[in-house]
């Protein structure tokens, strides 16, 4: 009895706070920050309209490595983004089968093909020696970042 | 205290030539950077009349009019590739491997998204295509390449083993092993050691006594509604390993089977595995019920009524304890009773 009284005065309650913040864009007065599909839409949605950025087997029952695989493809976008400087309008997509490694995202048009090519064989080639799997980039341009927003907000 | 000013001074004299050493040096470097560079009529002028030169550090005398640098040519891009296909193109040729989706080489006007307030988003610039895995590869002609291709390389069907159970009959052990596909560097998975072994016991060759001690054995690894025994070695750390354990472990409980211990003989009648009515006190009584109707009767050498009704009784009382408790050996025992009794 004593115990059950020292439990009651020892437990605080307050009110529930629902804020969440995580992958949800504020709204602007005038209605002019521009998202993409991914952005537009919100964390519970993925897997119903949109989907995940990563595809891998290390989270299905019995998946092996998935702390490596999270920490490589962190590696992976960090690396991405500041190789391809500026250049991404898309989140960066890496879906692994077996041990190849594809890595997908939309650019702009921003640098001549001939350093596009040039930048994609270096990422081919670091990634694969860094990662040891062979990586294929599989990248689709857009003239300017407004081709890829899907609303305003 | 003195020695120290003494020093001091002999510092401030080596400092002092320094500095003008260097401010020399200083002065004539501008007057060579500006000499050339400036050489106008302004400063002619004041050297003449022995003034101090101005730099002149920001060039506004000479300072050119602002230009705006010519705009580099936008590099052209050409159409989509699908508006130059053809319509009897062959899909494989264009699209041999697996690959993610590219609008401008798929000639379909597919779209993926959700829009409230619209059409879905179209292909071009489209994430969500791009992630899902596609199967344009696969198409039912590519299939059927690949299967020609494949073809060489097949062999016939080996001649007498065309039903399931010639198979069985010439491979009686079924070896059960999984390998696995990650999405990892990795080829190896500590799962894919497990061997599971299965065969029937009823090929092997046994007697009663092998019969009874192979099944004591291996306890629940026999399956009594199939007569199969599942033998699963998971102990080593390598596949190979654990086939041959198993393949071990048959062969030792095997002959460990056919082998007969001197301890064996202090088996029980608690320990039989059957019913057997002849060390059972069933068998006694029956023999004084026998006896107290008809007392002249030899028990040894029963005549030819009495034996067909005690072994139809000894069949039905066996069957009721060795096959369990259900309708018909249940009746079976009624009737065997009542007839031996009346």
């Amino acid at each position: 009895m004593q115990s059950a009284s020292l439990l009651q005065r020892g437990l605080h309650t307050t009110s529930v706070v629902h804020r969440i913040q995580a992958g949800r864009y504020k709204r602007t007065p005038r209605r002019e920050k521009p998202l993409t599909y991914e952005m537009a839409w919100p964390p519970q949605a993925i897997g119903h309209f949109k989907s995940w950025n990563s595809w891998n087997t290390t989270n299905l029952v019995g998946g092996l490595r998935a702390s490596e695989t999270a920490i490589e493809d962190e590696f992976v976008r960090r690396f991405m983004t500041g190789t391809w400087h500026n250049l991404f309008v898309s989140e960066i997509i890496i879906k692994r089968q077996h041990n190849m490694i594809r890595i997908a995202g939309i650019l702009r048009r921003a640098i001549s093909a001939q350093k596009m090519y040039f930048l994609i064989g270096y990422t081919e080639e670091l990634l694969s020696y860094w990662l040891q799997c062979p990586i294929k980039l599989e990248l689709q341009t857009v003239n300017d970042k407004k081709d890829v927003i899907f609303k305003y907000v | 205290m003195l020695h120290l000013n003494r020093s001091l001074d002999v510092c401030n004299k080596v400092l002092y030539q320094q500095l003008t050493k260097l401010r020399f040096i200083s002065t004539t470097a501008c007057i060579f950077t500006n000499g050339p560079s400036t050489g106008s009529k302004n400063e002619q002028s004041f050297n003449d009349d022995d003034e101090f030169r101005v730099l002149d550090l920001k060039r506004i005398q000479q300072k050119q009019p602002f230009q705006r640098r010519p705009m580099r040519p936008k590099a052209v891009v050409p159409p989509p590739r699908t508006q130059k296909m053809a319509e009897d193109q062959v899909w494989s040729d264009v699209w041999p491997g697996p690959r993610t989706f590219h609008p401008a080489v798929v000639p379909l006007p597919v779209r993926q998204g959700r829009n409230r307030h619209g059409p879905s988003p179209d292909k071009f610039g489209n994430a969500e295509l791009m992630k899902i895995p596609n199967f344009l590869h696969l198409t039912p002609p590519a299939i059927k390449k690949h299967c020609d291709a494949l073809k060489k390389f097949c062999t016939p069907w080996p001649a007498g083993l065309e039903t399931d159970e010639k198979c069985e009959q010439h491979f009686p052990i079924d070896v059960i092993t999984t390998d696995y596909c990650h999405s990892s560097p990795t080829i190896r998975d500590p799962l894919a050691r497990i061997v599971t072994m299965r065969f029937k016991l009823g090929r092997l060759p046994m007697d009663r006594h092998s019969r009874d001690k192979f099944l004591r054995l291996v306890r629940d690894r026999h399956d009594v509604d199939t007569d199969t025994v599942t033998i699963v070695t998971d102990r080593c750390p390598l596949k190979t390993q654990n086939y041959q354990y198993a393949h071990y472990l048959l062969t030792a409980l095997f002959h460990e089977s056919w082998n007969f211990e001197e301890w064996e003989k202090e088996k029980l009648e608690t320990d039989m595995e059957y019913y057997d009515w002849d060390l059972n006190p069933s068998k006694s009584k029956v023999v004084k019920i026998v006896k107290a109707i008809d007392p002249s009767v030899d028990e040894e050498n029963l005549p030819e009524e009495w034996k067909s009704k005690v072994d139809n009784y000894r069949e039905a009382l066996t069957q009721l304890f060795n096959k369990g408790e259900n309708t018909d050996t249940l009746q079976n025992y009624k009737d065997a009773s009542l007839k031996l009794l009346f």
